[in-house]
């Protein structure tokens, strides 16, 4: 995606209005770029910063070919910064180099733009230290900064940006687009609803990971409503062995979470919406078993337990906190 | 690209522009050395991006002969690995050739190297030497001009725009200033090749400077400086260094100094110093307090406290005292860095009140100024 009318394709909205900001000179100085994976964040940023940067744009749009151009896209521009998080977080460090750059005049022209990435990410001394230099930017400076939800950056940061929400491509279309590429159906659901960048679902395939952890997250739900005296068995000897790493541990809760997510869908006779279609059967028995309010319940534990995912919590302890809420009062 | 190069002269000239390359290069083009083959020598480039250093190798130097260049060309190549190369190559020149995919063979002797290179036009692009916008320095003098101002930039971040020095001109006067907002130094130099050049606000990194007086050769008569709107450039012979300037405006020192005195002392500098360092001794390490105190017409009292060790007391006799009697207790590190640059045997300093900035300069030469807060005491 390089230029606003591709961007368009997907996210017509955004492409509008910064193209316009970009024709007219009105570009804010710090924009928040909001959305899950896969839903062009990146690209709109990079797209942003040429279109700022190039001196030979075409009714805003970049020329692509210009050292200015070039140079961005190769990570190479003196005048473009990125900020990734060092290790797990952004560092207050890494913040300070940027305000020692940013206290310099540029390097070529006295425009600059930084890019944030994963700014959720960013300690707390971090984002206060952001925030003076967000506000009062020397010069013509452009700052994107990109999040998986905004709800996760501190206020004060979300007051000085101008929020730009990048929404979800409908999982209607990841699944058709992956079914078209030669997945199977129950597949291309799953992945679909984790992502919509169609690579890294296709990415999922390749290792067959997905399928495994789909199976073992699928048997966990059975046995939770069926032989719930088994559950912590099936965690132990199915579920933690698999799930590793910590990004691991959020994709079996967000598993978790399609899954009642169908149950509830089958109650409220949606059926030809479910991911797990092939386990009809089951869905259907756990929709007569639960109560919209135990399944609303149950959803909520499992976002608390991402919530927690994401804060150090040591995964087996997470995972057993979690059963216990899921069992309580059935 | 295609030439056969000296490699002593190579070798040189790689080691002036490393020394602007960081190791850690936050963008990977400015890792490598930019080198540039035109008809009549070759430029080697080397930046991190703060500052840039500019190398020319001139084809034909007098009578010697450095480079026989084939076909022009440029190239970035990788500093910290091209730089090794060339200085273990067996003979005395050194062929270079790049092919079209950015490959660049070194070939000296019976050994060959093959260094992936990076696309040139990539690498930042530098403010160009605009004719009649340049002045003329000599080169001992721009380096007093930075011995003289650096060591009073400020070293914390939280103003950035102190870790610089501003440069003035006006009316062929060249005006440097550094400031960590406790003291100030000053220094103004007559510039004859001014050609007609004013500006202000120009702040340089202190860092920068210092760097440039370490790399500027003491055989270079003059170096040509010129001011553009991001930088700043300094060129000797055949080395140009380029440093950004800082952004933002600088406080207006001018008011900060003040006029008028209430007391106004000449001491030699040398027994000054020493008594102040004596002095520091004995006073706390973070604060460096010392005091001073009229004793009569020819002789102040240096004293010194830290009550849990003691205390110390020495008079210096001075060559002339006139005004008021006096009591101000100031960072007597910050004396002591403004004395080591005075050149000079006498100092003059005028103060205005213990609770009032004081200067101090050279009691015969009126180009420099120090300006100094004292310490609330008592």
């Amino acid at each position: 995606m390089q230029t606003w009318s591709e961007l368009s394709e997907t996210q017509p909205t955004i492409a509008r209005v910064l193209q316009n900001s970009v024709r007219r000179g009105r570009l804010a100085h710090a924009y928040l770029f909001e959305g899950g994976r896969g839903t062009g964040r990146r690209a709109a940023a990079l797209l942003l910063a040429r279109a700022f940067l190039c001196e030979k744009t075409v009714d805003a749009e970049p020329c692509l070919v210009c050292r200015e151009c070039r140079r961005a896209e190769s990570g190479n521009h003196p005048d473009v910064h990125r900020i990734q998080p060092d290790g797990q977080t952004i560092k207050v460090d890494q913040i300070r180099a940027l305000k020692k750059e940013f206290s310099m005049r540029g390097m070529e022209s006295a425009k600059k733009v930084y890019i944030i990435e994963e700014t959720e990410t960013m300690s707390a001394a971090a984002a206060n230290s952001l925030l003076k230099f967000l506000e009062e930017p020397e010069g013509e400076a452009l700052a994107v900064l990109i999040t998986a939800s905004a709800g996760q950056i501190l206020p004060t940061i979300l007051s000085r940006a101008q929020v730009m929400s990048f929404s979800p491509l409908p999982p209607d279309r990841v699944t058709k687009a992956l079914v078209e590429r030669g997945f199977r159906e129950k597949e291309a659901r799953t992945a679909a609803s984790l992502t919509s960048d169609l690579e890294e679902a296709e990415r999922m395939f390749d290792e067959e990971w997905i399928s495994q952890g789909r199976e073992k997250v699928v048997q966990l739900m059975n046995d939770l409503i069926s032989r719930p005296q088994d559950a912590y068995i099936t965690v132990h000897e199915t579920i933690m062995p698999f799930f590793t790493d910590r990004q691991q541990i959020q994709t079996a809760l967000d598993l978790m979470m399609i899954w009642y997510r169908d149950v509830l869908r089958m109650q409220v006779g949606q059926s030809d919406a479910v991911v797990y279609i092939d386990q009809e059967d089951t869905l259907t028995k756990q929709a007569f078993q639960l109560s919209q309010q135990k399944l609303g319940k149950n959803l909520q534990a499992v976002m608390d337990a991402k919530r927690r995912a994401g804060a150090n919590v040591p995964p087996q302890l997470l995972v057993e906190q979690l059963l216990l809420r899921l069992q309580e009062g059935s | 690209m295609k030439f056969t190069i000296q490699r002593d002269v190579f070798v040189q000239n790689i080691q002036h522009v490393s020394k602007a390359i960081s190791s850690r290069a936050t963008l990977p083009i400015l890792t490598g050395i930019k080198i540039v083959a035109f008809d009549d020598g070759i430029t080697l480039t080397g930046s991190d991006s703060d500052i840039s250093i500019e190398a020319f190798i001139p084809a034909e130097d007098g009578d010697n002969s450095n480079v026989d260049i084939e076909r022009p060309g440029a190239v970035v190549l990788q500093a910290k690995y091209f730089a090794d190369i060339i200085k273990k190559l067996p003979e005395s020149t050194v062929e270079l050739t790049l092919n079209d995919q950015m490959v660049t063979k070194i070939r000296s002797g019976s050994s060959e190297f093959n260094l992936n290179g990076q696309d040139p036009d990539d690498f930042p692009r530098l403010p160009e030497v605009e004719e009649g916008s340049q002045f003329t320095l000599k080169t001992d003098l721009l380096k007093a001009l930075i011995k003289q101002t650096a060591f009073a930039v400020s070293t914390a971040e939280t103003r950035p725009i102190l870790t610089g020095i501003h440069w003035g001109m006006e009316s062929e006067k060249l005006m440097c200033t550094a400031t960590d907002s406790h003291r100030l130094a000053m220094r103004e130099a007559g510039v004859e090749e001014s050609g007609d050049v004013e500006f202000t606000n120009v702040v340089i990194p202190g860092k920068s400077l210092t760097e440039l007086s370490k790399i500027l050769d003491d055989s270079e008569e003059t170096v040509d400086v010129t001011v553009t709107d991001n930088q700043v450039l300094f060129k000797a012979t055949n080395l140009l260094f380029l440093s950004r300037l800082l952004d933002g405006n600088y406080p207006a020192t001018k008011n900060m100094i003040p006029s008028q005195s209430k007391t106004n002392i000449q001491v030699p500098a040398k027994q000054l110093m020493a008594a102040i360092e004596r002095a520091l001794l004995l006073s706390d390490g973070k604060n460096n307090v010392v005091n001073l105190k009229s004793l009569n017409e020819n002789e102040l009292e240096i004293t010194s406290v830290t009550p849990e060790v003691g205390k110390v007391t020495e008079s210096v006799s001075c060559d002339a005292f006139e005004g008021e009697e006096l009591r101000i207790s100031f960072n007597g590190k910050n004396i002591i860095d403004a004395l080591r640059v005075i050149e000079s045997q006498d100092v003059a300093i005028q103060f205005t009140g213990a609770m009032s900035p004081f200067i101090m300069r050279p009691a015969d030469r009126d180009y420099m100024l120090h300006l100094f807060s004292p310490v609330r005491t008592y």
